[in-house]
């Protein structure tokens, strides 16, 4: 078998990628069913709220790029931690790969079948979606970091269309009211760990810092990312509470793309449809960088770290995760109350990874005293 | 490269059996000649709790055009027998019309608005239209005289739609399914009269959450345009007074008092007066005043009736209840809300700003 070139390193990214990657990866399934879990107003302030908290943890996160260490990868992590606890540390992380993975790609398939195929089995369609993955981080991690634009440029400009639900006849201000929380319940809860769950992306960074450029503006461009994404929910979910009002949108499976189905336009008719598919360069991207980690990550914690990737052995892991793909979704994603219990779990997941890697992290830098060139000052 | 060449081939031949022995994942066939996307359904009362269901097939080709109907107990089993009768299979994604009958309305029509509301294909824009008669006869006997029967209805509604004309009421699938949904508020639908073949406008249909309840005509239509649906009439004829307004635009404002047992209701009106053939002379400040103060009072009475009409009925087209609604307070039960509704004292107050036009009897 040929040696694969996954992990080279020939050339690093500025931040505007940093900010690209950060604001995609908060953008993949959880947004497009928020409003369906937020329901209330009030939500408004807690979106707000969640965005300062996860500007915090890119501010942790910033201190990590900002050392020696995030340049140097796996060598870095083996530094600070030491190698048993990495090997560890990287069994746990598939666990939270393999999570995100599922859900993002079971979720979106789900909605391109729903809107898009709905006589098409929803397998196929995992299939060509992460055939089209594997052809994508086949190229390397430096390639599918660049697909990051790509994917941007497909994407971002798709909330602008939601403008038309901020005006009448379709806007009525009390739609928003009561704008201040009258009563809080578990549902409630629920919301805070959704939202903190869909800012969670970022902390995968820590694993390419190699490929970045990182200086001290990293933190800015970071934020920049994160501050889009603020924007991008806030704006997605007062339009969700114009256009259905609060009482309709629990009801709503997809609140988001069913609002798309609204715009109308004498050309295209299912505008709906073109912005599902453009999507899917978002999901693209993103599944593609969580399959290229999931690869590298099983390597670590399987011991075989000193092994040249090869192409046969990435496409094991993705062939591994295509049937266990396939499995969840008939055992679990079809059925709607199941599929809750793993909603749940990711929710819970994305929110203690987003919160905890950064922490740890920085904790392990203090305790070891880590200056900022990346040098362990001996102990004593 | 060889290598790879060869991998390239394996994967091709795999890809082509798979689709050629059939095991192609896409079973929808969407071959033009083939489908008959429909404009529109009827659907009127059956035998036995049945729903009659309608169609113009085929939608499309220059074939010769026939009605289509069937008595089925649940909606897309309708879709369903036409299939069987019909050559070409039928497609509900350019769907533009539901023409719902008014004994089907008063049963009740949430159950259908959900099979709109989940199905995919089935565009939010649709309208809901009520008809008064029988819409299958009619179709039978104009669609030999007018073959775009249906395309041309919709072409109205979605003439009066547009920029909110002022003339009827046009009510989309979305819009329904809010007024439904949203606390404090009821639906309205559009009605059309079916006499001597041709379809006519009647008024508006008011809705009990989906039941329909009370269809509101002529004059009362032409408050109710005002006051809620586009804030805006091209003319507005009073008999009574001899006198016509036109390009009426309304500002409405609700205020409801801290007890919740008194709303004032101001509707300001900004118009001008097109014709007038009664006695007044329109030059004399007087008179006109004199004038004013009638149109302001005729037009007062009338709403206060259309008005109480409602609180009889205990429906809320209006959605006077969102004004119950406060930034920073919980609000109130639906429940409790519909009893304050009925008892409520409902004060209408009409401000004109008229600009004297025409005077047909000026010179006489």
């Amino acid at each position: 078998m040929e040696a694969l070139q996954l992990y080279n390193k020939n050339e690093t990214y500025n931040g505007l990628y940093v900010m690209l990657m950060v604001n995609r990866l908060q953008m993949l399934y959880f947004f497009l069913i928020m409003p369906r879990f937020l329901i209330h107003p009030y939500m408004i302030w807690v979106i707000l709220a969640v965005g300062l908290l996860s500007q915090l943890n890119l501010l942790l996160l910033s201190k990590w790029f900002s050392t020696g260490f995030s340049s140097k990868g796996y060598n870095g992590f083996v530094q600070l931690f030491g190698k048993k606890i990495v090997r560890i540390l990287s069994f746990i992380g598939l666990f939270f790969i393999l999570l995100k993975l599922f859900v993002v790609m079971l979720g979106f398939s789900e909605i391109v079948q729903i809107f898009m195929f709905p006589s098409t089995d929803s397998n196929w369609i995992i299939f060509f979606i992460l055939l089209s993955c594997w052809y994508v981080a086949g190229k390397g991690v430096e390639k599918t970091i660049r697909f990051v634009v790509i994917s941007f440029l497909c994407t971002f400009w798709m909330f602008f269309f939601f403008a038309f639900f901020f005006l009448p006849p379709i806007a009525q201000l009390s739609d928003l009211y009561p704008i201040i929380p009258m009563e809080w319940n578990r549902d409630s809860w629920k919301g805070i760990f959704l939202i903190l769950s869909s800012f969670s992306g970022p902390e995968f960074l820590v694993f390419l810092g190699p490929w970045f450029k990182t200086n001290n503006k990293t933190f800015r461009y970071l934020s920049y990312g994160n501050a889009l994404t603020v924007i991008e929910y806030v704006f997605l979910y007062i339009a969700s509470l114009l256009y259905f009002g609060s009482n309709y949108l629990s009801k709503n499976q997809f609140p988001i793309v069913n609002m798309a189905r609204y715009f109308q336009n004498p050309i295209i008719e299912r505008i709906d449809m073109v912005m599902v598919s453009l999507e899917l360069f978002n999901i693209v991207f993103a599944v593609s960088i969580f399959l290229l980690m999931f690869y590298a990550a099983s390597k670590i914690a399987f011991g075989k770290m000193e092994k040249p990737s090869s192409r046969g052995g990435f496409l094991y892991s993705v062939f591994l995760i295509f049937i266990g793909m396939i499995l969840v979704n008939e055992w679990i994603w079809k059925s709607g109350e199941k599929q809750v219990i793993l909603l749940n779990l990711q929710i819970l997941a994305g929110s203690l990874s987003y919160l905890v890697v950064p922490i740890v992290i920085i904790m392990i830098m203090k305790i070891k005293g880590v200056n900022k060139h990346g040098t362990a000052k001996e102990k004593g | 490269m060889g290598l790879r060449k060869k991998k390239a081939k394996k994967l091709a031949i795999i890809f082509i059996a798979l689709w050629l022995t059939g095991c192609a994942p896409f079973t929808e066939n969407n071959i033009i000649e083939e489908i008959a996307p429909i404009t529109f359904l009827s659907l009127s009362k059956g035998d036995e709790g049945k729903i009659k269901i309608s169609t113009i097939i085929p939608p499309l080709s220059k074939e010769e055009k026939s009605v289509m109907s069937q008595e089925v107990s649940l909606l897309k089993e309708g879709v369903r027998e036409f299939n069987l009768n019909f050559y070409q299979e039928i497609k509900s994604g350019q769907m533009r019309m539901l023409v719902i009958n008014e004994e089907l309305g008063k049963e009740g029509i949430m159950s259908i608005i959900n099979v709109l509301l989940t199905d995919p294909d089935i565009s939010l824009r649709i309208y809901l239209v009520i008809v008064k008669g029988n819409f299958e006869e009619y179709l039978e006997t104009q669609l030999d005289k007018q073959e775009n029967l249906d395309y041309s209805f919709y072409r109205m509604l979605k003439h009066y739609e547009e920029k909110n004309q002022g003339e009827l009421t046009v009510v989309n699938l979305h819009e329904f399914k809010n007024l439904l949904y949203t606390r404090y508020s009821d639906p309205y639908l559009p009605v059309f009269k079916i006499e001597n073949d041709a379809v006519s406008y009647e008024g508006t249909a008011l809705f009990q959450n989906d039941k329909l309840v009370e269809t509101i005509t002529s004059f009362n239509d032409r408050i109710f345009q005002l006051l809620n649906n586009d804030h805006y009439l091209k003319i507005l004829p009073i008999p009574e007074l001899e006198v016509v307004l036109g390009h009426v635009r309304s500002n409405t404002k609700v205020d409801i008092d801290t007890s919740l047992s008194t709303m004032t209701y101001t509707v300001n009106i900004d118009s001008r007066i097109e014709e007038y053939r009664g006695e007044k002379q329109l030059f004399d400040p007087k008179d006109l005043e004199d004038l004013k103060k009638d149109i302001q009072s005729n037009l007062e009475k009338q709403t206060q009736e259309l008005v109480k009409k409602m609180q009889e009925l205990n429906v809320d087209p209006l959605q006077l209840g969102i004004h119950t609604l406060k930034p920073f307070s919980k609000p109130m039960d639906e429940k409790k809300w519909i009893e304050l509704f009925e008892k409520m004292d409902i004060k209408i107050d009409y401000q004109f700003n008229i600009e004297p036009l025409t005077d047909s009897n000026a010179k006489s």
